[in-house]
Formats: C-alpha cells, sequence, structure tokens
C-alpha cells in the first residue's frame, strides 16, 4: 500500500469515525425519552456496582488499582452529564468517584492528577466538602485550597425572605442565605418569589470573593385573611375552591374575633387567601348545612386586606316521612335515622338521598330541600327486583350478549311499580356458588330440586335485599331476536316467562305494562245483585247480600233498577261500571221502578270487598303478583289485608302447584279472616280441602270441606261470589 | 364435460338442499297452512295438508297434530266415528306423551259420549276426559276435558256432579276457551237441579265475565225465562198486544206452531197445506208443502221435523214414509195416520200413528225397530224433545202427558189432573230449555208444569178461547195459536 493510499484511507476512517460519532448520537439522543431513561436506569445501575467494587479495592491493600475503576466511572457518568441525563444519585455517585479517585491518586503521590479529579469534584459540586473525620487533614487541606482557587461566595436576601434563588437557570437556595460556595465565574441571578415581580442580577464572582445581593421584592399580588364562624369553610373564588378556613384563633386574635362579631369557641383561625390578582373577584364561602355567604372584594392594591369576619347562617330544613306500609327503616344519605314514620329535624339543605327499607320493599329517592323547608315525603315501599344477568345457550348469543344486556336494562329500568336494580355481580356468583348453582340452574329445565331453588332465592333475597329476580335467556333454538324474561318471587321456584324481542321498545311496553299491573284486594261494592231481562227496561234485583250497602240502605228483592247517578241502566254491566267508578264510602244513587211504576230512589254508601285473584289468568305474572302480595302481608300483620293477602298468596301457590305451600299460607288465613258474610274464614277452609285433596291428605280433606260447608254465608271470588256451603257440603259428602 | 357437470351438481344439491327448509320446518309451515285452510272454510285443502304431513314427514314433530286435525275433520265434516276414532288412538298409541295426545284423549271421550247408548259407555267418556287431567295437569285440554266431563255427567242425569265439574273449569281455568260455555253448563244444570236463583246469577255470570261469548246472549234468554218463572214469586205472562205475525189464509187451520232457537217461527197450516217460516222481523219465507199436516218438532240436531198423515219431512229436503211389518212375513203396512214424529239424540226417529195407537220407533236408517215405549195402545198425538234426553209424549185420549227416556223408560208424568188443574181437551205440547212443560188445551187454555208435574200457571180461557198449537220463545215467552181469534198471541 502506498504512502497516499494510506492517508486516504486513514482521512476515509477519521472522516466515516467523524460522521458516525454525530450520528452515533444523534441517534443517541433521538432515542425516545422512555428508552434512554431506561438506558440511564441501566447504566447507573452498573456504575453503581462498580463503584461498590471501586470502593472495596480502595479500603484493600492495592488501592492504586481503584483509580481505573474510578476512571471508568467517571468516563461514563461525563458523558450522561454531557447529555444532561446525569439525575442526582448519578452526581452523588461521580461526586464519590471523583473524591475516591483524587485520594487515591494523592495516596500514591500524584498530587497533579489527584488535583484535576479535586477541580473536576468542584466544578461539579462547588459545596463539595471532604469530611474531616474519614479522611485525613492533608488530603482535606490539600482539597480545600484546590477548592478556593475555583470557588468564590455568594450570600442574597431579599424583602421578603423565602425567595427562590437560581444562578443560572440553576436553584441554589431560599433567601435569606449565608454566603454559599459558587464556581467562580460570571452568573445570571434570578429571585423569586410567588406574588412578587422576579428580580434578576448578573453578578461576577472571583475565586475566593465573596458577593452580597440584597433586594427589594415588589409586591405583585395581595392576600386576603379570613376568619369564619364555624371553622371548615370552604373558600371559593372566582369559582374555584382556593383554601378551607380551620383551626382555631390564637390567644392574640381573641379580642380581634370578637371585635368582628364572632364567636371565639366557633371562629376559625386567620386563613390566607393568597395570590389574589388586583381587581375585582367574587368570593364563596360554603360549608354543608349552612347558607353560602357571598361578597365582591376588591383588590385594588397588592397588600394584605384584612376582611370582615364571616358568620356563616345555619341551612336547615326538616323532614317528615311516611312510609306504606309503616315500620320502615330510613337511611339518609347512607345513615340510619329511625323508623317510619318519623320527623326528622335539623337536615342539611341541598341534595339528600332518602332510602326507606322494609322487609316488603323499599323506597329511593333523590330529594333537594331548601333551607327552612318542612318537607312531608310519602314514601311508599314497593317491591324490588333484582336483575341477575343474562344466559347465552349459544355462541351467537354470547356474542350479542353485551348488546341485549345493556337494552334490556335500558328498557326496564322504565318499570313504575317495582325498584328494578342490577345486582352486583359479584354477590350474586357468591350466593350461587356457595350451592355450587348457575343462573341457568334456577331457570326451569335446569334440574335443579325446588327444595335447592327456594333456598338459593331466599338467600339471595337476603344478600341482595330484594323480593324478587329478573333472569334473561337467550335461547338457543330461536333466531337471535329473541330474549325470555324469567320472572320469579323470591321463596317461590317456578317463574313467569315472557319473551321480548329485544330490539322493539314495544315488545318492553307490553312486559312493563304486566309488570306494573298491580294486584286488587279491594273493589267497591254494593252487595246488590241483579241480573238482565228483557222483560223490562231496567234490571231486576235478584237478591241483596245480607249486611251489605244495598241491604243497609233499604234495597229489595224484585224491584227493577232503572238508573245510577242519573244515567239510565241497561244491564247489569252499567251498575258495575257504575260502582267500579267510584270508591268505598262514596255515594250512588239508585232509581227504582217498583211494581206498579212507582219510582223509588235510594242512595247507597258503598264498602269494600276483598277479592280472590284468579287461579289461572295468563294475564298475570303470578310472581310479580306475589311479592304484592307479601308487601301486604308483610307490612300489615295482623289486618284484614293482610289475611285477604295472605288467601291469595296461597291462591296463587295453587296457581304454580305448589299445594303444600298453599296449605301453610290457608292455616293461617284460616285463623285471620274475619267470620262474617262474603269472603271468610269458611272460604279459606273451602281451599284448605282442596290443597289437602291434592296432597293426597283425603281424610283432612274431607274434614275441612265439612268445616266449611259450616260457614252458611261464606262466599267464593268475592263477597257477591257463589256460596261456599253446598260446595263445600258435596266435596265433604254431605 | 358431462362427467364434471354432473360431478358439479351432486356437489351442489346438497348445499341446495340445506339452503332449503328441513323437514321440520316444511311439516310446521304445512300444519300452519291447514290449520288457516280449516278457519276459512276450505277443508278439503286443509286435510290434504294434514296428511301429507303423516305421509310425507313421518319423523317430523308435528305427526301427532296432523293426526289430531285428521280425526277433527273426520269427526266434524264427514261425520265418520271410524275414521276419527282411527286417527285419536293413532296419536294416544303412537305419541302418548306428545301435546297430541291430550287432545286425542278428549276426543275420544266427546265420541263416545255422543254416541253413548248405556251408562257404561258415559263411564268410558269419563274415563276419557279424567285421563286428561291425570296425565297431561298443565295441558290447555284439561278445562276442555272438564267441561265435557260436566256435559257427561248432565247426559247421565248426574246434576251435581254435572255442576261440581262445570264449576272447576270456572274456578281453575277462567281464562280458558272452555270458560264460558262451562260458566253456561253450571248455570244449567243449577236450573236443572230447581235451584233456580242460582242459575239466574251464575248466567248472569256468563254475560258479566264473557260479554263478548257467544253464551252471553243465550244467557240473557234463559235468565229472562227463569225469571219469568221464579223470578217475582208467581210467574207472570202478559199479552203481547203489539205481536202480531201471519196473517189470511196462514192462520187458519194452524195445525202447530213452532219457535226455534233463532227465533223463527214455523206455522203449519192445513188450509194453506204449507209449514211457512216467519223472521224474528215477521218477514214470510218460503215455506215447505205438506198435505194434511199434522204437527211440528225440532230433532236434536236442529233440523225440522214436519209430520203429516202420510209422511215425515225430516229436515228440509228428506221426506220419509213408514211401514212397519204386515200380518205375513216380508210384508209391510204403511203407516197412513201419523199424528207426530220425532228424532232423538242417537238418531231414531219416533212416529205416532193414530190408526194403529202406537208410537213406532225406527233406527237411524229408518229401519222398524219396535213399538215404543212399549206395545200398550195408546193415542199420542204429540212427541218433543226436552233437550235433556227425555221425550215428552202427549196422551190424547189419556188426558196426560208422558215423559220418558231414549230406552222408554218412564220419568216424569203430568196426570190428567192435579191441584189447581185438569187436562180437559190437551192437543199441544211444548217443553222450554228448563223441561218445564206447556199443555196448549182447548178447553182450558195454556198450563205450564214445571219437570214434577207442578202446574206452575195457567193461560185461561179468558186469555185464549181456543188454544190450538203452542210453543215458547227462546226467552221464555209463551206463543198459542188461538183457533177461535185466528191468531198466534204472545204471553211475556
Amino acid at each position: 500500500m502506498t504512502a497516499i493510499v494510506r492517508r486516504r484511507l486513514l482521512l476515509a476512517l477519521v472522516l466515516a469515525l467523524a460522521v458516525a460519532a454525530p450520528a452515533a448520537r444523534a441517534q443517541e439522543s433521538a432515542a425516545p425519552a422512555g428508552a434512554l431513561s431506561e438506558a440511564v436506569q441501566k447504566e447507573l445501575g452498573a456504575v453503581q456496582d462498580l463503584l461498590a467494587r471501586a470502593s472495596a479495592e480502595f479500603e484493600g491493600p492495592q488501592q492504586s488499582r481503584s483509580i481505573v475503576q474510578f476512571d471508568e466511572i467517571v468516563t461514563r457518568l461525563e458523558v450522561l452529564h454531557r447529555q444532561g441525563t446525569l439525575p442526582t444519585r448519578g452526581r452523588e455517585i461521580l461526586s464519590t468517584a471523583y473524591e475516591l479517585r483524587a485520594r487515591a491518586y494523592y495516596n500514591i503521590g500524584l498530587q497533579e492528577k489527584a488535583a484535576d479529579s479535586f477541580r473536576a469534584l468542584v466544578q461539579l459540586n462547588p459545596q463539595y466538602s471532604v469530611s474531616k473525620e474519614k479522611v485525613s487533614p492533608k488530603v482535606v487541606d490539600y482539597f480545600n485550597s484546590v477548592k478556593k482557587a475555583l470557588v468564590g461566595y455568594l450570600a442574597v436576601s431579599s424583602s421578603p425572605a423565602g425567595a427562590k434563588v437560581s444562578l443560572n437557570g440553576e436553584f441554589l437556595s431560599l433567601t435569606d442565605f449565608f454566603p454559599l460556595d459558587v464556581l467562580a465565574g460570571e452568573y445570571t441571578v434570578e429571585i423569586a418569589r410567588e406574588g412578587y415581580r422576579t428580580e434578576t442580577r448578573t453578578i461576577s464572582i472571583a475565586p475566593k470573593a465573596t458577593e452580597t445581593l440584597q433586594v427589594e421584592l415588589t409586591r405583585t399580588l395581595a392576600s386576603a385573611f379570613v376568619i369564619t364562624e364555624p371553622a371548615g369553610v370552604e373558600i371559593w373564588l372566582d369559582g374555584q375552591l382556593r383554601t378551607t378556613t380551620s383551626g382555631t384563633p390564637g390567644p392574640e386574635l381573641l379580642e380581634v374575633v370578637r371585635g368582628k362579631g364572632l364567636d371565639p369557641a366557633r371562629a376559625s383561625g386567620r386563613t390566607e387567601l393568597g395570590n389574589l390578582s388586583l381587581g375585582s373577584h367574587n368570593l364563596e364561602l360554603r360549608k354543608k348545612c349552612y347558607e353560602t355567604v357571598k361578597r365582591q372584594i376588591e383588590v385594588p392594591e397588592a397588600r394584605d386586606y384584612e376582611t370582615e369576619g364571616i358568620k356563616l347562617q345555619d341551612s336547615l330544613a326538616s323532614l317528615q316521612l311516611r312510609s306504606d306500609p309503616p315500620g320502615a327503616r330510613i337511611y339518609l344519605d347512607g345513615e340510619a335515622m329511625g323508623i317510619t314514620p318519623k320527623d326528622l329535624d335539623g337536615v342539611c339543605s341541598g341534595k339528600h338521598r332518602i332510602e326507606v327499607k322494609h322487609t316488603s320493599g323499599k323506597f329511593i329517592q333523590d330529594i333537594v330541600v331548601a333551607k327552612d323547608e318542612s318537607l312531608t315525603l310519602d314514601c311508599p315501599i314497593r317491591p324490588s327486583l333484582a336483575y341477575l344477568g343474562l344466559v347465552a345457550e349459544s355462541a351467537a348469543g354470547e356474542r350479542v350478549a353485551p348488546d341485549v344486556e345493556e337494552k334490556l336494562i335500558e328498557n326496564l329500568q322504565k318499570v313504575a311499580t317495582l325498584n328494578f336494580l342490577p345486582a352486583p355481580r359479584e354477590t350474586v356468583d357468591r350466593v350461587l356458588e356457595s350451592e355450587k348453582l348457575t343462573r341457568k340452574a334456577l331457570l326451569p329445565g335446569g334440574n335443579t330440586e325446588p327444595d335447592l331453588v327456594k333456598k338459593v332465592t331466599e338467600k339471595l333475597a337476603a344478600a341482595l335485599e330484594v323480593q324478587g329476580f329478573l333472569i334473561a335467556l337467550l335461547p338457543g333454538e330461536k333466531l337471535q331476536r329473541t330474549a325470555v324474561l324469567h320472572l320469579l318471587a323470591a321463596g317461590n321456584t317456578v317463574p313467569d316467562t315472557w319473551d321480548v324481542s329485544f330490539g322493539e321498545s314495544a315488545s318492553y311496553m307490553r312486559f312493563l305494562s304486566a309488570v306494573d299491573r298491580k294486584a286488587t284486594l279491594y273493589r267497591p261494592w254494593t252487595g246488590l245483585i241483579t241480573v238482565d231481562s228483557s222483560m223490562f227496561e231496567g234490571v231486576p234485583v235478584l237478591r241483596v247480600v245480607p249486611g251489605s250497602p244495598a241491604a243497609q240502605a233499604g234495597v229489595q228483592p224484585a224491584e227493577v233498577l232503572a238508573a245510577v247517578d242519573g244515567k239510565a241502566v241497561k244491564q247489569t254491566s252499567d251498575l258495575l261500571a257504575a260502582v267500579d267508578a267510584k270508591k268505598a264510602k262514596e255515594k250512588l244513587a239508585l232509581q227504582f221502578k217498583g211494581a206498579g211504576g212507582a219510582a223509588r230512589a235510594l242512595d247507597v254508601t258503598l264498602a269494600d270487598t276483598p277479592q280472590e285473584i284468579p287461579l289461572n289468568d295468563p294475564s298475570l305474572l303470578y310472581n310479580k303478583v306475589m311479592m304484592d302480595l307479601r308487601q301486604q302481608v308483610e307490612g300489615y300483620p295482623g289486618t284484614e289485608t293482610a289475611a285477604f293477602a295472605r288467601l291469595n298468596l296461597a291462591i296463587c301457590a295453587m296457581h304454580f302447584g305448589d299445594f303444600a305451600a298453599a296449605h301453610e299460607h290457608l292455616l293461617k288465613a284460616r285463623s285471620e279472616l274475619p267470620a262474617r258474610p262474603g269472603l271468610s274464614q269458611g272460604t279459606a277452609l273451602y281451599y284448605l280441602g282442596l290443597a289437602l285433596e291434592r296432597l293426597g291428605y283425603k281424610k283432612e280433606a274431607v274434614d275441612a270441606y265439612r268445616a266449611a260447608a259450616g260457614f252458611k254465608d261464606a262466599t267464593l271470588f268475592n263477597n257477591d261470589g257463589p256460596s261456599v256451603a253446598p260446595l263445600a257440603s258435596r266435596r265433604g259428602g254431605n | 364435460m358431462i362427467l364434471r357437470r354432473t360431478l358439479l351438481l351432486v356437489l351442489l344439491l346438497p348445499s341446495l338442499a340445506a339452503a332449503q327448509n328441513s323437514p321440520e320446518d316444511q311439516a310446521r309451515g304445512l300444519l300452519e297452512d291447514g290449520r288457516t285452510y280449516r278457519k276459512d272454510g276450505k277443508l278439503k285443502q286443509a286435510l290434504d295438508n294434514f296428511q301429507t304431513i303423516v305421509s310425507g314427514f313421518p319423523n317430523t314433530s308435528f305427526v301427532d297434530d296432523a293426526l289430531l286435525e285428521i280425526g277433527r275433520y273426520y269427526l266434524e265434516v264427514d261425520r265418520d266415528v271410524a275414521k276419527a276414532r282411527d286417527a285419536f288412538e293413532q296419536v294416544t298409541k303412537r305419541f302418548p306423551q306428545s301435546d297430541g295426545a291430550p287432545g286425542a284423549y278428549y276426543y275420544l271421550g266427546r265420541l263416545t259420549m255422543e254416541r253413548a247408548a248405556a251408562p257404561a259407555d258415559i263411564d268410558d267418556a269419563l274415563a276419557q276426559f279424567a285421563r286428561v287431567q291425570r296425565l297431561y295437569p298443565r295441558s290447555e285440554w284439561v278445562p276442555r276435558a272438564l267441561y265435557a266431563s260436566g256435559l257427561a255427567h248432565r247426559k247421565s242425569g248426574r246434576l251435581a256432579e254435572a255442576a261440581e265439574a262445570s264449576r272447576r273449569v270456572a274456578l281453575e281455568h277462567p281464562s280458558s276457551d272452555a270458560a264460558p260455555a262451562a260458566q253456561f253448563e253450571l248455570a244449567q244444570d243449577l236450573a236443572l237441579s230447581g235451584e233456580f236463583r242460582q242459575a239466574m246469577e251464575e248466567f248472569q255470570q256468563v254475560r258479566n265475565r264473557y260479554p263478548e261469548s257467544e253464551w252471553a246472549p243465550l244467557a240473557l234468554d234463559r235468565i229472562t225465562a227463569l225469571y219469568r218463572l221464579y223470578g217475582a214469586g208467581k210467574p207472570a205472562f202478559a199479552l203481547d198486544a203489539a205481536f202480531s205475525v201471519g196473517a189470511g189464509d196462514t192462520l187458519k187451520d194452524v195445525r202447530g206452531i213452532l219457535m226455534t232457537p233463532a227465533r223463527t217461527l214455523w206455522v203449519a197450516s192445513d188450509k194453506v197445506k204449507s209449514a211457512i217460516p216467519f223472521a224474528p222481523d215477521g218477514k214470510m219465507g218460503p215455506g215447505l208443502a205438506g198435505e194434511d199436516l199434522q204437527s211440528m218438532t225440532l230433532a236434536a240436531n236442529g233440523d225440522l221435523l214436519v209430520t203429516a198423515a202420510r209422511a215425515v219431512r225430516l229436515g228440509p229436503k228428506n221426506l220419509q214414509t213408514f211401514a212397519i211389518p204386515g200380518g205375513k212375513p216380508g210384508e209391510t203396512e204403511p203407516l197412513e195416520k201419523l199424528e207426530a214424529a220425532a228424532m232423538t239424540p242417537s238418531g231414531s226417529v219416533l212416529v205416532a200413528d193414530e190408526k194403529k195407537k202406537k208410537v213406532f220407533r225406527f233406527d237411524a236408517k229408518l229401519q222398524y225397530q219396535a213399538p215404543f215405549p212399549d206395545a200398550k195402545e195408546r193415542q199420542v198425538s204429540r212427541i218433543v224433545l226436552d233437550g235433556e234426553g227425555g221425550i215428552v209424549l202427549l196422551d190424547r185420549d189419556e188426558r196426560t202427558v208422558h215423559v220418558v227416556d231414549e230406552a222408554g223408560k218412564p220419568l216424569r208424568t203430568i196426570a190428567t189432573r192435579g191441584p189447581g188443574y185438569e187436562l180437559r181437551k190437551p192437543v199441544d205440547v211444548a217443553v222450554d230449555g228448563f223441561r218445564n212443560i206447556y199443555v196448549a188445551d182447548e178447553e182450558a187454555g195454556v198450563l205450564v208444569f214445571s219437570p214434577t208435574g207442578a202446574l206452575l200457571t195457567t193461560l185461561g180461557t179468558a186469555d185464549v178461547r181456543k188454544a190450538r198449537a203452542v210453543t215458547v220463545d227462546p226467552a221464555g215467552a209463551i206463543l198459542v195459536y188461538d183457533d177461535k181469534q185466528q191468531r198466534i198471541l204472545r204471553f211475556k
């Protein structure tokens, strides 16, 4: 190879290196920040290990061997330092490395090298000092002599103190501070404090010289000092929460507080509202249960302002809570407050959540009360229905399940006579898993023992505080447009089912109508039995139930009813419609045509008749009916209402073929029902006979029928219904 | 190339087939279409569909439904009992767990009940109905079977059991399609048991609870009829002065009048030699001509029987003469002095001959059977069915009314005289829906008797000068032809 070629090769190599190095640096610096800090972290970790080894070497018999290691540490960390990525920990490691290298050099007599290291150390950290306790005085002196040649001193004070001092953008200390070691050189000194104008000075610090700066800071923002009664008041400035008053007034402020018209025992400490810009501000002082105070404050100058004491007035209301049924537990914003009916005084004004819970259901409402408002709230208890989730029977169903569920919940929230609550998944899973069941196992076809279904539903009801459940099923065999809703009352074993097309709102409306249909236990009643006949204009009275409103008004059989409330009666349904349009205790004006054409007018005051739920009515959701009936039983124990509800619960149980449950209900109803004409003990005994017959207890059934036959005036369906006695006589073998 | 095409077709066919409906879907479609055809009256097409399911899709889940529909067709349309029975039995034997099985048992019970000739047949029918309730307790056929049990009990005369069964339908299945009919039948059972007030209440329940059903207007008629007789103590009938039907010769020499359930009034006038129908609005319809007309009755299936001296018109097109065996073997003797005729629920025809002084029974094929109810001579001038299995015979000479069952067993008798009445010259008899008997007596007017033979009321000669024929409308109003006034009078 000729010399020219060698030179050209070398030039090419140098050029290549020159291009590669910046490229490498550019590549490095172009690396994402996250990657760099990870690399830095890794490097720091490695260097730390190296320091440990080097320090051990330093302490060992061959101290000079540590110099090479310290060299490496310095080289590697200086790279980071030059890149500006050396963190504080890295600086400490580098400082330590410089010190120990310097001492190592010093100890082997290479004082210049030691001085170089010390100089580098001081340039890195001008305030660094070598410990006299650990290091030989000679080394310390040597270090100090090196340092003295490099550093000067700077002292800064400001008025007010507490300002941040930075040298060339790097933070140094807070004023006021004594002279601090600073590398000799030219500096721009920044003195900054919030609320004050930042001051800048240029200084030159010579080695060993001390520069002192005293700076008057010019205030740019104001402060206001607030004392409130009570303490704990939020101070909102221009719509932003700035601070909250706290503490108590110190002894020096007691007179001041009294002077402001406040009670020192209740007042807050003096609370600063700092950094107020000049101009006008809207101040709001807020505290729960107190009236918000609004003020406008003017800040013309940047100074401290003392405000007058601010006393917040109570903002309280009162609630009178009544529930139907009574005896429900009251929770106000989650806190137990007693049992209905209850008057609550001293309720903070504003928004609250009222929950009234009864074993038969609950009432939930969010209210807003104003100061001094007295709010009476009727809290009708509604049964609660927990939505347990959706079961998909096919992979296609699984795919659409989330969308279907969202639509279901959205539409089912509209139910009016129940509280509809999506059940917490974990709670439901926990209860089901404890019995090794799934949601599907609760549905028909799940092959689960009825007693187990009953047990689990009762457990779920207790855990969720609900009275019934809804599970949706996406059947496998149908096109995925239909969900089957299963509605199951707690403690029952057979659900009501209803198909909904989950994309059609009308489909849900029909279901909601069925759910919202409330079981009617009573209807208005006259006791007047008429029949239709083409012999008359009007309807002849066939009989009058003894003791009924019609009997009390003096209506006689064979009279012909011509008009009700002034409207002509052509058939019995006209009379029934007129009665249904009224309520118990209202009057009905009847006009009769006697046998000779003589007219007679009578007023009948309506009463109520209890009535039975039909045993099989496809339009009824019997599980929902049971939830309503249980509310009556649990809400009004010992009353006739509860007794008739229990009779109807027995009928619902018979609807499901659960004659054992029906038997249980009827045993209680039998003694709770009245013994008067109409629906009564005889009615319960008749149904008891039916239930016993279905359960296979023939002898006991006959006994029940015979007992029922003894109630000559007992009826079925309602107080006007067919007589129990002849039916029971026949069944009892009389 | 051809082979390639063939192969391609073979490969395509399975996917084509898969793209079409499955056998289940096809069978379902045929069933639904068949039912639509049936509803629209296209019965033959319906039958074709159902038979296609049985023969073409024998492994689908719709065969039982199809067989049930085929059975119904044979029962209700063709009236082929044997074929109907065969179809139903196929369901019960081959598909005992299917949805169609309870329906098949129900229809088998109905077949047996409607053709029952002996108490054992009724028991068989009841067993079929009980099977539906026992084996398929949640089936929609249970209320229908219970209702049919009620009808079976009533046919046996067991009114209490009939009422019980009907009551169960009303109580336990108030929304079923059988409920309105069951409620009606319950009321009817009570009325027949003599519990008139309760019957009226139960008829009223038909109107209150099922106002749109076909039973509601029928219930109104029943209530009116009952109330007229039992509602206000004494039965009350007053002349309906506004009533007028017919005119001129149609009201001369009237031999009989008959009101049908649809309220058509037939007037048999020997003057015009026709039985003429008058619609409820009074409009006259086309008559049935006949020489020497004697009387009219309604058969159990609603057909009109018009008796003339030599023949009986069985329905609009069937004119029948009758003969009995003569003195010698192979000889027959025509009956030429017929006075009355009736067709029983089992299809037998009873004819009363004045000359022979007997009533003769002919079977459903009009083959002579025997004298009825026995061989004793009696001058029966009227034969009427009471709608509950009873056959009412008016003996003109003895001046009595006998009620017998289809076997000839005596059930009740209205004697010539009794408390408050005497039959002097009874000429006609009618029965209402509650087995009350109305006797037209030329010399006494019209006498109304309860089923037990107690006199309920009389329309005396002050009201009816010469009662010659009597009938009752569905609401219990009495129509009587007064020969003296030559008018049909209505008492409501």
